[in-house]
């Protein structure tokens, strides 16, 4: 999926583009490419890329670079994928009922799930609200059990 | 008990899909659907729009007029009941064949179809129809009509026609006074009566009551497409050029000037060309137009302003660009990095600011998952943790400088041979 969307493996790639995405959303996934998950991932992403490109900005960070590294130990990645979200820079929150907040990890079931997601972070970034709760229904959200420091 | 609930079930929920012909809609509210509101809005404009077009036949109903076949085509009206088109194609007498169709026995029917589908409200049926005794008499006079003008042939039949719009307008409502040149027009060029500068103003309360000219005549020749013209002129005002006569005179007729004193077009349909003057002051002529070869007006003087925001759409001043943005939430997350950011990426775009190369080590601002306190903390807790692992294994590396292992023996055997040695 590299052709298809911006995928970034320097850290620096991913500073210039979060520092630059201005009043847009920016999704950012952490993920392989060898994955099966993240390659759906990818396909959801991709097919919805446009229909969001005027308030979100997607991209792919390649978690098998070693200057990402330092990204998935400060954003606490364990499992792949994991999207995280920005606005002009600033780290969004998702309450999505699982005890991270700060990614959403997993793929989505449908493209207009995605959509959704992006259009409630979009709505409290403008209202100035940093954590927002998740639109989708809790059967439709992707569970998984958090570790804690390798517990 | 349970067939009546059944019954409505499958009244509400398996109500087959119906389009209305109305609302233009697919629906399956049955018979419901008529006394929506909106159904009701729509049904109502479509029977004024058509009421309105029916008023104007009604008139020729009244006063059949005869018409020349290239004026004709007009005349063609769209019937909505029947949903066809009723064109006028060989037709002697104005909207001959919308008479003929709207006295006809189908289209009654269908006028009664669609006003009880759709809940019209069966007393109007009457409104949208020619009744017999109407169309009898229609039809008597336009046979009394036909034979006066075989009567009076002479000149050719477009004189005589002339002559009998004539005759006929004069005691018709509409008071026009037909220019008697026109009579003789014959079907080709004829000199201007005018001169294309002249323009013959209308006041609006004029044409509100009859169209009377003070010039040479506007549209005169179809005494079919004059109600219409007389209809379309009430509705808009402005300037009538004169020179709009029928045949191929108005076609050559052109616009001068250009629209910059903004007088309002208002179309004269004389069969031929729907254009209006535009007054051409002297002034234009000074300036230079389109075909002189002169730049267009909104590049004269601005040219150099115009010419940059096309090339650089974002690189407007600040002061524009802001002005533009704050229309953006000023609450909104990060609003002040962003106008930063902002500021900075232009200053960049212009060149004046080399870009500047931010640490390495930067780090957005993120809350971690298992942490306590702001954002900033939790970026400074990750540097510490980083830094300490960092030591950590410098650490270790420095410690252990990494060597084959030699067992006991093998060292005994070897300080024991140098001791030997030795």
């Amino acid at each position: 999926m590299e052709y298809l969307l911006p995928t970034l493996r320097k850290k620096q790639e991913v500073d210039s583009l979060i520092r630059d995405t201005l009043d847009k959303v920016l999704v950012l996934r952490f993920g392989l490419s060898s994955d099966a998950v993240c390659l759906q991932l990818d396909d959801v992403l991709y097919k919805s890329a446009k229909d969001v490109s005027k308030f979100a900005t997607v991209a792919l960070a390649d978690a098998a670079a070693e200057e990402i590294q330092v990204y998935l130990k400060y954003f606490d990645i364990t499992y792949v994928p994991s999207i995280v979200f920005f606005f002009n820079a600033h780290h969004m929150k998702m309450d999505s009922g699982s005890a991270d907040h700060t990614k959403w990890v997993g793929t989505f079931h449908k493209k207009q799930d995605f959509v959704d997601v992006v259009e409630a972070i979009y709505r409290a970034a403008m209202k100035g609200k940093l954590i927002v709760n998740c639109p989708l229904p809790p059967e439709r959200i992707p569970k998984f059990q958090l570790l804690y420091k390798d517990v | 008990m349970n067939h009546n609930n059944k019954k409505k079930k499958s009244k509400n929920e398996q109500q087959e899909f119906d389009f209305c012909e109305v609302c233009r809609l697919n629906h399956n509210n049955g018979r419901r659907h008529n006394f929506f509101p909106s159904h009701k809005n729509a049904l109502s404009s479509l029977l004024a729009r058509f009421q309105s077009k029916l008023s104007d036949v009604k008139f020729f109903l009244k006063t059949p007029m005869l018409t020349l076949p290239e004026h004709a085509h007009q005349n063609r009206l769209w019937c909505v009941f029947c949903n066809c088109d009723v064109p006028e194609l060989d037709s002697q007498f104005a909207c001959s064949n919308a008479v003929g169709h709207l006295a006809s026995e189908e289209h009654w029917k269908r006028v009664k179809e669609f006003m009880w589908k759709y809940g019209g409200g069966m007393d109007r049926v009457d409104l949208f129809r020619i009744a017999e005794a109407d169309y009898a008499k229609w039809e008597k006079k336009c046979k009394s009509l036909k034979g006066e003008a075989a009567k009076t042939q002479s000149v050719g039949t477009l004189n005589d026609i002339h002559n009998k719009h004539n005759t006929e307008f004069a005691n018709s409502s509409c008071n026009n006074n037909f220019d008697v040149l026109n009579s003789c027009i014959p079907n080709y060029v004829v000199p201007l009566h005018s001169y294309t500068n002249e323009r013959a103003p209308l006041p609006s309360s004029v044409l509100s009551s009859s169209v009377s000219e003070t010039g040479p005549s506007l549209h005169n020749i179809p005494g079919g497409s004059h109600v219409q013209d007389a209809n379309y002129l009430k509705n808009s005002t402005g300037y009538v050029d004169n020179q709009h006569f029928p045949n191929s005179l108005a076609r050559e007729c052109s616009l001068y000037g250009d629209a910059s004193n903004g007088s309002v077009y208002s179309g004269v349909r004389a069969g031929l060309v729907n254009l209006t003057h535009i007054s051409s002051t002297s002034k234009v002529a000074l300036e230079g137009n389109v075909h002189t070869g002169a730049p267009p007006p909104w590049l004269d003087g601005t040219k150099g302003d115009n010419l940059d925001p096309a090339w650089k759409p974002e690189s407007r001043n600040p002061v524009s660009s802001i002005e533009g943005k704050s229309k953006l939430n000023p609450k909104r997350v990060g609003a002040a990095w962003a106008e930063r950011r902002k500021v900075e990426l232009e200053m960049e775009r212009r060149g004046e600011r080399v870009n500047n190369n931010f640490d390495a080590n930067w780090l957005p601002n993120f809350g971690r998952v298992w942490q306590s306190g702001t954002r900033k903390e939790s970026r400074k807790q990750f540097q510490i943790e980083n830094d300490a692992i960092r030591e950590q294994d410098n650490h270790l590396e420095a410690l252990m400088p990494i060597q084959p292992y030699i067992s006991k023996r093998m060292r005994k055997d070897a300080t024991h041979d140098t001791v030997n040695k030795s």
